[in-house]
């Protein structure tokens, strides 16, 4: 046959050759074939059944992580497991059920378990039991010569000791999955952080996986072990958080939906981070079952939701101040230039309404935002129009991520011109600037938006990167352009909005060595009022259904004069912000500057107002505060 | 560019099915299933982690390959050189830029997935010496000014590749393009002298190996003078092969692989796993579908017109074979342990993805052995 016919005769030739060396190598490979697998196959056979070391990669212990004190928030357990290799398990059915009958299992679990014995090879131990409880285990011991192929086994567990008030924030782990292997590629050991710091920070936590040889028989089990490396245990992790704040936070939003931020605006650290409803993060270590989970995806308040990043709201009354800068630094308006309140606002056919009945009267900036007048700031965004207003909020962060080291955060909605056009294809309408100017309408922003927003109003305009670890270095951020003066107007008015008895958040001032609280509460509306409901009257929060009531906002920081710690409490169809969101904040500032855990007493500050309006604030307020 | 515009006239960037050399599809089929089943019993019977994604990227290698085999023989002429170039430039960006894993650099992330410039080089390497050769008369091509440029078309490559470091995958760029240089009718001379200085090379070459790749020569010559570490490899391999007997254990029953012996038992040993569940008259099976696969190669080159098609069709083929007989000898304990997948059968992306385009290519070439090249 002519396998090469070319009219090439040096080609055909030089190929000719290639292909015998090739063909003459595939005949040794053949050849070492049938040597391995024919003529030595027995001797190979007796070395596979004899093998006996056998390479086994070991998880290391996990990381605890702790607080700022060093409170364990996740902690490392024994559990104990019972493993059963099917082909040692003599006659199998009879085994299983001696099982069943030892440790009360349902039959649910039983067929379960047969269908994974199905579909595993018979060599290979699966776990049959998992988390056993102590007397289980002895029971289980006791039985040990009626099991035949069945062991006991001790595997580490994780715990959370501060239950729900971590779940969002610590996380929790989770038998690890195709995804996780896709996301982080092969680790050694079953278990991986799911959610929160531990999925955030798996690296840091899991270690370096140590090596043991064992001796093993031809079935796979273990006669004993040669010599083992041990793995590197994962670092502890110190988180900024306080836990003494974070277990207050969250019993005091107990019942409520909704989240709370407390973040130092000096570095950015988080001192406290709760979302609730929460769950039982331990339940999820241990293996939560379908119908919880289940449960849990249909609950109405969603407490597997990190509200505190996930949660998207208009901002409400808490965007007013940006809009105050961005008049001020386009010189539209002076501090003190008074705009009348008549507690309606007509424009563009429209009428808008401030939320005092009454009005105001003639309102300047500082008692705009101490009283929260929404007619000025409908006057205002009208005369700063949607483009600035859109540029402000930009600059202080919002309608992108913060940064912040957990994963999943939302990035809200900044409307302006080009969005509108890009999602609705219409063009913007002036009517909606109006909305905009107190923060309703598209307008959307996570409470850790919000909570770097106030933090950048409190420290002069530097927007932070929120850290829930602790930092060693300098803080993570950028100073934003802004007027310092104009600044210190906007703290003016938070100021006067929770200490002057006519600010909206007076209920929750406080006063502690001198250090008092300001802050802006925010009412968000999340249904339309009608024409006829305001003539016969608008329904009070109270008679209405749960999902129509309004979200109640507040932001907030302290000392007010040497700020140092910004807070945010969101509470989700909580009613007033002034009612529900505000005295949650005060609550826990109050526990904050209490604990005597940070240093916040006042130092000898520069005074950044102008002499006159002290002396005015100094015979009104007690306590000599400074701004 | 009228070949352009009369193949779109024809309708469509892909020629009709028909004009494929189906033979070699077929095999090309059988061997990339073969590889899913294979990783299917590695993972004790589960599709996932490998097997699944082995399959994907079986299809989309096939989609690769006709894209390839449909492309005009003078592009893909005219294409050689700025390949060659571009994969060069990856080469040294991985140099750069790359992403190191297990100790060697070779990976660049390209944001959506990252890949191995490396292994395209081989083919990048084997078109642009076939071009270089097609343009150099049979009278001229042992003259040493001619064989100046091919040679530092081979070294470059190579060099960079030895650098990252990965010897294996260095060893076959440079085999591939030495043999074009072979099939062009270089004198055997200098393979003669290129063999000897290879052989008196050794010494040096010997002091300039990293550790790791020392100790594997030395536990190659004798696996025994480290159970637990390096020869471990080579030693289970073999109990794994030898212990799969005449029929073999069963899918996913295989003892040595499915208990952890096996080291990286779905990539370089993964032939290992298939000889001890699958026994000898599966091996044999396998090498037999490789070696079908090679003389239909072989055969098409020998019916080439052209130095171009002729030179590349048949380096291509040498190159496989290569990989094979480098792999099984691995692990069958005929060489030291070298980084060398198995074709269309090891998992991995970049490796399959390029054997795939090499039989496009093969596939282009055999489709249009009438069409007109310049000389």
């Amino acid at each position: 046959m002519a396998l090469f016919d070319t009219d090439d005769g040096l080609f055909s030739r030089r190929q000719l050759i290639l292909a015998a060396a090739q063909g003459g190598l595939f005949a040794i490979l053949a050849g070492r074939l049938h040597y391995l697998q024919v003529s030595q196959s027995e001797t190979y056979s007796t070395l596979a059944e004899a093998n006996r070391v056998n390479i086994n990669e070991l998880s290391s212990a996990r990381g605890r992580i702790r607080d700022r004190f060093g409170h364990v928030l996740a902690d490392n357990d024994q559990r104990f497991q019972i493993v059963i290799v099917p082909e040692q398990a003599g006659d199998l059915e009879m085994t299983l059920a001696s099982l069943q009958g030892v440790l009360a299992l349902s039959d649910r679990k039983m067929r379960e378990l047969r269908r994974r014995i199905s579909r595993s090879p018979k060599f290979k131990p699966l776990v049959a039991v998992d988390d056993l409880t102590w007397e289980d285990f002895s029971k289980f011991n006791l039985n040990i010569p009626f099991l035949p192929g069945i062991e006991a086994k001790e595997a580490d567990k994780r715990i959370y000791p501060h239950k729900e008030a971590s779940a969002h924030l610590v996380g929790y782990v989770g038998t690890k999955t195709a995804e996780d292997l896709r996301r982080i590629g092969n680790i050694v050991g079953d278990v991986v952080g799911r959610s929160g710091v531990e999925r955030e920070y798996e690296e840091a936590l899991r270690g370096e996986p140590g090596v043991r040889h064992v001796e093993v028989n031809a079935y796979g089990r273990t006669i004993r072990e040669l010599r083992t490396r041990p793995g590197e245990a994962g670092d502890d992790l110190h988180l900024a958080i306080c836990a003494d704040l974070q277990n207050f936070l969250t019993q005091r939003m107990q019942g409520h939906s909704g989240s709370a931020i407390i973040m130092d605006v000096e570095t950015g650290e988080l001192l406290s981070l709760v979302s609730t409803p929460g769950f039982d993060p331990n339940e999820f270590s241990r293996g939560i079952t379908a119908r919880k989970w289940e449960e849990m995806l249909a609950h109405d308040k969603k407490p597997l939701m990190n509200k505190a990043l996930r949660g998207q709201y208009a901002p409400g009354s808490t965007f007013k101040m940006l809009v105050a800068l961005a008049a001020l630094e386009a010189k539209l308006i002076k501090p003190d230039e008074k705009i009348s309140c008549s507690g309606i606002y007509e424009f563009g056919g429209e009428t808008f309404h401030c939320w005092a009945r009454g009005g105001h009267g003639p309102t300047d900036m500082v008692q705009a935002i101490e009283k929260s007048c929404d007619t000025y700031f409908y006057d205002l965004a009208l005369r700063v129009g949607i483009d600035r207003i859109e540029e402000m909020a930009k600059r202080f962060g919002f309608g992108r991520a913060t940064g912040i080291d957990l994963y999943g955060e939302k990035t809200g909605i900044v409307p302006g011109r080009d969005w509108k056009r890009a999602n609705y294809d219409v063009g913007w309408r002036p009517g909606e600037t109006v909305i905009t100017g107190i923060g309703q309408g598209y307008f959307l922003a996570t409470p850790m938006q919000m909570t770097v927003m106030t933090a950048a109003l409190a420290n002069g305009g530097r927007l932070l990167t929120p850290r829930v670890t602790k930092q060693d270095g300098p803080a993570e951020g950028e100073q934003i352009d802004i007027d310092q003066e104009a600044l210190s107007v906007i703290r003016r008015g938070l100021y006067a909005a929770v200490n002057k008895p006519d600010g909206t958040a007076y209920a929750s001032s406080l006063l502690i060595n001198q250090q008092r609280m300001s802050g802006k509460t925010g009412t968000v509306q999340v249904r339309r009022i009608s024409m006829d409901e305001r003539e016969t009257g608008v329904i009070p929060n109270s008679e209405l259904d749960w999902h129509l009531r309004d979200h109640s906002l507040f932001v907030g920081y302290v000392p007010h004069n040497k700020p140092r710690f910004a807070v945010t409490v969101v509470v989700e169809h909580g009613g007033g912000g002034a009612y529900v969101a505000a005295p949650i904040a005060r609550d826990a500032m109050v526990h904050l500057l209490q604990s005597g855990r940070f240093d916040t007493a006042p130092q000898a500050t520069s005074d950044i107002r102008p002499a006159s309006d002290r002396q005015k604030d100094e015979k009104k307020a007690p306590g000599g505060e400074t701004l | 560019m009228s070949q352009f515009s009369s193949q779109s006239q024809r309708g469509g960037v892909l020629v009709p099915f028909e004009e494929l050399h189906v033979p070699l599809l077929v095999c090309v089929a059988l061997l990339g299933l073969v590889g899913v089943l294979v990783l299917y019993s590695v993972a004790g019977g589960d599709m996932s982690p490998w097997a699944w994604r082995h399959g994907v990227r079986l299809i989309v290698g096939f989609g690769l390959m006709y894209v390839i085999a449909s492309a005009d023989l003078r592009m893909i002429y005219t294409a050689a050189y700025p390949f060659f170039l571009a994969i060069l430039a990856m080469l040294i960006g991985v140099e750069l830029f790359g992403t190191k894993t297990m100790g060697a650099q070779r990976w660049l992330d390209l944001g959506l997935f990252r890949v191995q410039p490396s292994e395209f080089m081989r083919l990048a390497l084997v078109l642009a010496l076939a071009r270089y050769f097609h343009g150099v008369h049979q009278a001229d091509v042992s003259q040493p000014v001619v064989l100046i440029v091919p040679l530092a078309l081979i070294g470059m490559p190579s060099l960079l590749i030895l650098q990252q470091p990965d010897l294996g995958t260095s060893i076959m760029v440079a085999s591939a393009g030495l043999s074009v240089f072979w099939l062009a009718g270089v004198s055997w001379r200098y393979f003669m002298a290129g063999g000897i200085a290879l052989i008196a090379a050794i010494p040096i070459v010997w002091q300039n190996l990293l550790d790791y790749q020392k100790k594997r020569v030395l536990v190659f010559l004798d696996p025994e003078r480290d159970p637990l570490g390096s020869g471990y490899h080579i030693i289970q391999s073999k109990i794994g092969i030898g212990s799969g007997g005449l029929f073999g254990k069963g899918l996913a029953q295989g003892t040595q692989s499915q208990l952890n012996f096996l080291p990286e038992r779905h990539t370089d040993f993964i032939f290992s796993n298939f000889a001890e569940e699958m026994g000898f008259v599966g091996s044999i099976g396998l090498l037999l579908l490789f070696a079908v696969t090679l003389i239909i190669i072989f055969r098409i080159a020998g019916e080439m017109r052209h130095p171009f098609s002729r030179f590349s069709v048949a380096a291509l083929g040498f190159s496989l074979s290569i990989y094979v007989i480098v792999n099984l000898a691995m692990v069958m304990g005929l060489s030291p342990v070298v980084g060398v997948p198995l074709p269309f059968i090891s998992y991995g992306g970049t490796s399959l993805l390029t054997f795939m385009a090499g039989m496009g290519v093969i596939l282009a070439m055999q489709r249009q052995n009438t069409a007109d090249l310049p000389r």
